[in-house]
């Protein structure tokens, strides 16, 4: 396939940014974490989730076919203007205390799995491919996210601080499935199964079972067709970009 | 040249590249080659998977690739690219480079879902941490000998 057009291109641009800022996100643990085992969880994940956003860059960059190019995927993922960025809030929003970082590792792969599904079955192959890598490696994200909150949720302590986070971070998670530019096209042209939105119960209904929430809580951040960047996102920006910024001609 | 003889020494020349993270265990033997094509000219067309997506040593690899093939007799480009599919998965590595990796790493491999056998003693380990020091390894014990043993898994 040549020629992703420009549709098409927005779409993969969103997902491509909430992998990217999700890796970000969970590198900031890296050395700070609770314990050694999640010093090493929490870096895995970000290397995983890092590794599919540079799948999708590499799809964009090579306007349907990946490329094997650092510098035109990085030119990609450092975009210096926040108005150029399709990401979510959810992963936006800087850390706070560690039941924050897991709920929203939770919350975020929960999406992520239905996500891939959507284009599972993609027709622009590497996007499938993509996805079938993806999905054995999230099987393990899921897995950690999991059994860690089946011991600390019942503990009345850490329960109340997860459920804290909770609160905090559901309104802007529900923002992952807010219609994005170009999905129309994407799902038109077979690149996606359907609108992502389509897939917003199936992930109520998980985050109910899992977190015993009332559904009617979840109440929506207005949507902003992932036009506007969380006040976080700005430091943020500076904070990745500060290595390539100190020598824009650098090759690495 | 032939290019059956041709494809035997340009194969040759990238089991000679080794895994940065194993050291005398080649990206061959760990099941990362998946496609070789020569040309009676000399073109070469090497493919490979990456073990997975966010390996940060695969243009390192590549590099390996490239010099190695270009060093071949009767070569005259290398076009070596790393492929989107097929999944890698832990039973392409092959059976020496298993029975190195216990030997030298006291790494073991993960086959299916069954019991993980220590390399050292060969009783079955208990996890400690699903992801280890590298993002392919977990880390186990073995109650018997008290080995750390990591594991390569998918």
């Amino acid at each position: 396939m040549t020629g992703l057009g420009t549709a098409v291109r927005e779409f993969l641009l969103a997902f491509a940014d909430d992998e990217h800022l999700m890796g970000q996100q969970h590198t900031e643990w890296i050395g700070v974490a609770p314990f050694l085992e999640e010093d090493l969880a929490f870096s895995s994940i970000a290397q995983d989730e890092l590794g599919h956003a540079a799948a999708l860059y590499a799809i964009v960059a090579g306007d349907g076919d990946p490329v094997d190019d650092d510098l035109r995927i990085d030119e990609l993922a450092f975009r210096p203007s926040p108005g150029d960025w399709r990401s979510a809030q959810l992963v936006e929003v800087a850390a706070g205390d560690w039941a924050h970082a897991l709920v929203r590792h939770w919350l975020y792969d929960a999406a992520e799995q239905l996500r891939w599904e959507q284009v599972a079955q993609s027709s622009l192959a590497p996007l499938a491919e993509a996805a079938a890598r993806a999905e054995r490696e999230e099987r393990y994200h899921r897995r950690h996210a999991d059994g860690l909150l089946d011991v600390l949720l019942p503990v009345p302590d850490s329960g109340e601080r997860l459920q804290t986070a909770l609160a905090d971070l559901l309104p802007l998670a529900v923002g992952l499935f807010d219609p994005v530019a170009g999905e129309v096209e994407a799902v038109a042209n077979g690149v996606a199964s359907a609108p992502f939105d389509t897939r917003l119960d199936e992930w109520t209904d998980r985050v109910r079972r899992r977190f015993d929430v009332d559904p009617s809580q979840i109440q929506p951040a207005p949507p902003t067709g992932r036009l506007e960047r969380h006040p976080d996102f700005g430091p943020m920006l500076v904070r990745m970009r500060e290595v390539m910024d100190l020598d824009p001609a650098a090759v690495w | 040249m032939s290019t059956d003889l041709l494809a035997d020494r340009v194969r040759t020349a990238v089991a000679t590249v080794d895994d940065p993270e194993y050291p005398g265990i080649s990206i061959v033997d760990l099941g990362l080659l998946e496609s070789l094509d020569t040309t009676p000219d000399g073109h070469v067309a090497v493919g490979l998977i990456p073990t997975f997506s966010g390996c940060p040593a695969l243009s390192m690899i590549a590099d390996d690739v490239r010099s190695a093939v270009d060093a071949v007799e009767g070569v005259a480009t290398v076009d070596v690219r790393w492929l989107g599919a097929p999944v890698w998965r832990v039973d392409r590595i092959t059976e020496t480079a298993r029975a190195t990796m216990a030997r030298d790493f006291t790494v073991a491999v993960r086959i299916g879902r069954g019991p993980v056998a220590c390399p050292r003693c060969g009783s079955p380990t208990d996890e400690q941490s699903m992801f280890g020091p590298s993002r392919c390894r977990a880390v186990h014990t073995c109650p018997t000998c008290a080995e750390v043993v990591e594991v390569m898994r998918a």
